[in-house]
C-alpha cells in the first residue's frame, strides 16, 4: 500500500456506464507523485492507445467522446497537518478553449473529501446519453440520473445533493449553466465557491452530461512515519504563521492585496493591457475590500492561512449578502482590464460566475477586448442589440455573467472567448491571451519574467504555472529585477518546476511563499516512506512539466506557440516605472529551451532519457 | 529640502492609520523616514528603517515612483514630488 494514498483509482465510462476501480501503482507514485503527475501519466497512456488505434490526438474534439476528464489529489492531500492540503486537481487531455492540455486546481473541501470517501482520483471517459452525476460515497461509487439537476445553478445543484446525502465529509463538485452549455470558458465549481478548470474544463464535463459528483466519507489516509510527520508539518506550519505573507497579508486581506501592490509597479493592465496604470486603482484595493465590503475571511480544509474572503455589498443594484472573493485576478479582469472602478459591480459579476460556474478571468479579458473592439468602431451596432459596450460601465460585466453562460444577444459572441472573438471581428491582436487562454492581471512589459511564463505555460496564459512575481515585485526567496531578461529563464523553470511538485501534492501554492523545496520533500517523505531529496523532488516536477509538454506536442504544439500577443512584444508601455519596456521574449525564450533540454519548445530524447520519461 | 509622499498600504496603513502623507526632507531616504516618524510616531522609523545597518529593512517593499529599491543600484536620492510607496511583503496568485 501507496502510503500518503488510500490506494484506489476510479475509472467511469460513462457511454458504457461502466464502473471500475485501479490500484495506484507505486512505480508511477514515486516517478510522478499524485494530483498533477498522475494525472498527466494516465492522459500520456491515453493518447499511446488513440495513437495505436489510428486516431491522432490533434483532431480529438474536446467536447467529444475521446476526450478524458481526470480529478486528482495527491499524498499530501486530506492529510492532517499537511500544510493547506484541501485541494485538487483536474486535468483534461484537451481544453475547449485553447485545444491543449487541460489544467486546473482548486480548494475547499471536495479534495480532501473525495480521498475520505475511498479514492484518490477519478478518471472519466466516454459521453453519457443522458445527465447524470456520481455519487463516491463510503468506498462505493454510482452513476445517478441528474434529470432533476440539469438546469440548476451551481448553488442549488450542490444543495440539493448534499441534502440528499447529507453525513459528515460530504462535498460536491459540479458545472452550472455554463458548463451545460458548453461555453470554452467554463469552469468545475467545488463547495459552491471553489473553481477548477480555466481554458473550459466546465465544458468537458458538460459534453459528458456530467453534472456533478458528490463525495462523502470517512476513510484516514495512511501516513508512513507519524512521528517525523508531526514534527516537520509542525515546523511548515510555524513557518507558514510567521512569514508576512501567509501569516499576515493574505489572511488580513485576502489576494485582493496585491492590486495596489502591482499597480504602483506599473504593471496593472487597464483597459485591455493598453497601460499598465489604474488611475483609480485604491477603488477596488484589497484594503478598500477589507474596508467596505469583508463580512469574514474563509479558510479552505486542513489550511492555516484562510485567504478566502467572503464580502458583500450592503445596497445599491449590485446589492448582494454573501458572496465570496473577489480574487486579485478576478478584481483585475472585471475591474481593471474593463477600465471598471466600480467594486460593487465587481462583487456582484464574480458571485454570477460562480453561480453559473464561468471562469471570471476570461470572461472579464474578454469583455475587456471586446470594449476595446467597439472603442474603435469594430463592432457593428446592431450585434450589441442596444448594449453600451464601453470601458468603465459597470453595469455590463453583471449583466455579460449571464448573457455569456446562456449565449444571448452579444452574449454569444462574448462567449467564444477572447481569441475567437476578435478573430471575428477582424482584429486578433486585441485578444491578449496565449494559446487561447487570456492572461491574468501582471503586465509582463513590467514584469519580465511573467512574460516567459505567459508564454511557456503548458495550459496556455497562466499565471500560476510559473509566479516570478514573488521573486520580481515581492521578493521571494530574494529580490529580482522585473525590468531585467537576465537569468528569468532559470527562475521560470524553477518556478514551474516547483508548482508542478505542489500541484501533484497536492496543496496549495501559497504556502510556499514560507516553504521551499526542501520542506516538501521531508514532508513527502515522512507521509509516503521514501527518502526524497530537494534535488529529487524537483526533479520529479520537471519530469512532469516535460511529460506534460510531450502530450502539447502531440497535441500540435511547439516554439511558435510559446508566443505573446503582439501588443507586449511591440507596443511600449506608455507611463510609469516600466515606460518604454516590451517584451524581448526570443532572448529569454533561447535561454530558456537550452535549459530545459527543447528543441523548438519539444523536449529532446535526450532530456527524456535524462528525466526517465519512457515514451 | 524636498517635499515627498509616502503612500502606506496594507498593515502599515492600519497600524499608522494614514494611507498619504506628505513630508519634508533633506533627500536621503533616512531623513525621510524620519520626517514621517516625527507625524505617525508608534516608532515608524525602527519599522521601517534599520537603524544599526543604516538601511530600509529588508522585510518591506520600498519603492520610489514604483521602483523597488532593492532593484536600484545607485543610492537614492528623494527628489521634489517624489512618491514613496511602501508595502510589508504581501504577494498573493
Amino acid at each position: 500500500m501507496t502510503r500518503g494514498f488510500v490506494g484506489k483509482i476510479l475509472k467511469v465510462d460513462l457511454t458504457t456506464k461502466n464502473i471500475t476501480t485501479e490500484p495506484i501503482e507505486e512505480e508511477v507514485a514515486k516517478k510522478y507523485l499524485g494530483g498533477k503527475g498522475y494525472a498527466v501519466y494516465l492522459l500520456y497512456q491515453y493518447i499511446k492507445q488513440y495513437e495505436l488505434k489510428g486516431i491522432s490526438p490533434q483532431n480529438i474534439d474536446p467536447l467529444g467522446k475521446e476526450n478524458v476528464l481526470i480529478f486528482a489529489t495527491g499524498p499530501g492531500t486530506g492529510v492532517p497537518r499537511f500544510p493547506s492540503s484541501g485541494r485538487h486537481h483536474v486535468m483534461a487531455l484537451k481544453a475547449p478553449l485553447t485545444g491543449s492540455i487541460g489544467s486546473g486546481n482548486a480548494g475547499g473541501e471536495w479534495g480532501a473529501f473525495l480521498k475520505f470517501s475511498g479514492f484518490d482520483g477519478i478518471v472519466i471517459e466516454g459521453v453519457s446519453d443522458a445527465p447524470v452525476y456520481l455519487a463516491l460515497i463510503d468506498g462505493k461509487a454510482e452513476i445517478r440520473d441528474a434529470g432533476e439537476l440539469w438546469g440548476k445553478n451551481t448553488m442549488d445543484t450542490t444543495r440539493a445533493l448534499m441534502n440528499s446525502v447529507g453525513g459528515k465529509n460530504t462535498s460536491v463538485a459540479c458545472i452550472g449553466p455554463a458548463g451545460e452549455n458548453l461555453i470554452p470558458m467554463a469552469v468545475i465549481m467545488n463547495d459552491e465557491y471553489r473553481a477548477a478548470g480555466r481554458a473550459g474544463l466546465g465544458a468537458v464535463m458538460g459534453s459528458k452530461r456530467l453534472k456533478a459528483i458528490i463525495v462523502s466519507g470517512d476513510q484516514k489516509v495512511p501516513v508512513a512515519k507519524s512521528e517525523e510527520f508531526r514534527k516537520v508539518a509542525d515546523r511548515c506550519l510555524d513557518a507558514i504563521k510567521n512569514n508576512s505573507v501567509t501569516g499576515e497579508g493574505l489572511p488580513t486581506y485576502g489576494t485582493a492585496v496585491l492590486v495596489n501592490v502591482i499597480n504602483t509597479a506599473g504593471a496593472f493592465p487597464y483597459k485591455n493591457w493598453q497601460t499598465g496604470i489604474m488611475p483609480d486603482a485604491e477603488d477596488i484595493s484589497g484594503e478598500t475590500l477589507t474596508k467596505e465590503y469583508l463580512v469574514r475571511k474563509r479558510a479552505c480544509w486542513g489550511c492555516t492561512i484562510g485567504c478566502g474572503r467572503i464580502s458583500s455589498v450592503k445596497s445599491g443594484p449590485f446589492q448582494i449578502l454573501n458572496a465570496e472573493g473577489p480574487e486579485y485576478e478576478t478584481i483585475w479582469s472585471l475591474g481593471s482590464a474593463c477600465g471598471i472602478n466600480g467594486f460593487a459591480a465587481i462583487v456582484k459579476a464574480h458571485h454570477l460566475c460562480n453561480e453559473l460556474g464561468l471562469d471570471p478571468i476570461s470572461l472579464g479579458s474578454t469583455i475587456a477586448a471586446a470594449m476595446e473592439l467597439n472603442e474603435k468602431g469594430y463592432i457593428p451596432e446592431e450585434h450589441l442589440q442596444g448594449w453600451v459596450l464601453e470601458f468603465g460601465n459597470a453595469a455590463v460585466i453583471v449583466e455579460a455573467a449571464w448573457r455569456t453562460a446562456y449565449k444571448i444577444g452579444f452574449g454569444k459572441h462574448l462567449a467564444l472567448g477572447s481569441r475567437k472573438l476578435c478573430s471575428l471581428y477582424g482584429h486578433p491582436d486585441f485578444s491578449m491571451a496565449v494559446k487561447g487562454l487570456e492572461m491574468p492581471a501582471y503586465d509582463p512589459r513590467g514584469i519580465k519574467g511573467m512574460g516567459l511564463g505567459y508564454a511557456t505555460s503548458n495550459r496556455g496564459g497562466c499565471h500560476l504555472t510559473g509566479y516570478t512575481v514573488a521573486p520580481e515585485i515581492v521578493g521571494i526567496p530574494e529580490k529580482i529585477d522585473p525590468l531585467t531578461t537576465e537569468d528569468k529563464a532559470r527562475w521560470v523553470k524553477l518556478f514551474q518546476d516547483f508548482a508542478s511538485v505542489i500541484n501533484s501534492t497536492v496543496n496549495c501554492q501559497f504556502a510556499s511563499f514560507a516553504l521551499g523545496a526542501k520542506d516538501y520533500a521531508e514532508l513527502l517523505s515522512a507521509v509516503t516512506g521514501w527518502d526524497l531529496s530537494e534535488g529529487e523532488v524537483l526533479k520529479i516536477g520537471e519530469r512532469i512539466y516535460n511529460l506534460e509538454r510531450v502530450i502539447m506536442s502531440r497535441l500540435g504544439f511547439d516554439g511558435k506557440d510559446d508566443t505573446l500577443p503582439p501588443r507586449l512584444l511591440r507596443e511600449p508601455m506608455p507611463e510609469g516605472p516600466a515606460k518604454w519596456h516590451i517584451v524581448d521574449l526570443e532572448k529569454m525564450k533561447r535561454e530558456y529551451y537550452t535549459l530545459r533540454g527543447w528543441a523548438n519548445g519539444v523536449p529532446t530524447p535526450e532530456k527524456l532519457e535524462e528525466l526517465e520519461i519512457e515514451l | 529640502m524636498v517635499r515627498a509622499r509616502i503612500l502606506l498600504f496594507a498593515t502599515l496603513r492600519d497600524k499608522y492609520k494614514v494611507g498619504e502623507l506628505e513630508v519634508t526632507c533633506d533627500g536621503t531616504v533616512r531623513s525621510l523616514i524620519e520626517s514621517a516618524d516625527g507625524i505617525l510616531g508608534k516608532d515608524f522609523l525602527n519599522r521601517i528603517y534599520d537603524v544599526s545597518q543604516n538601511k530600509v529593512r529588508e522585510d518591506l517593499i520600498f519603492a520610489v515612483n514604483g521602483r523597488n529599491m532593492k532593484d536600484m543600484t545607485e543610492e537614492i536620492e528623494i527628489k521634489e514630488g517624489d512618491t514613496v510607496a511602501i508595502f510589508p511583503l504581501i504577494a498573493g496568485g
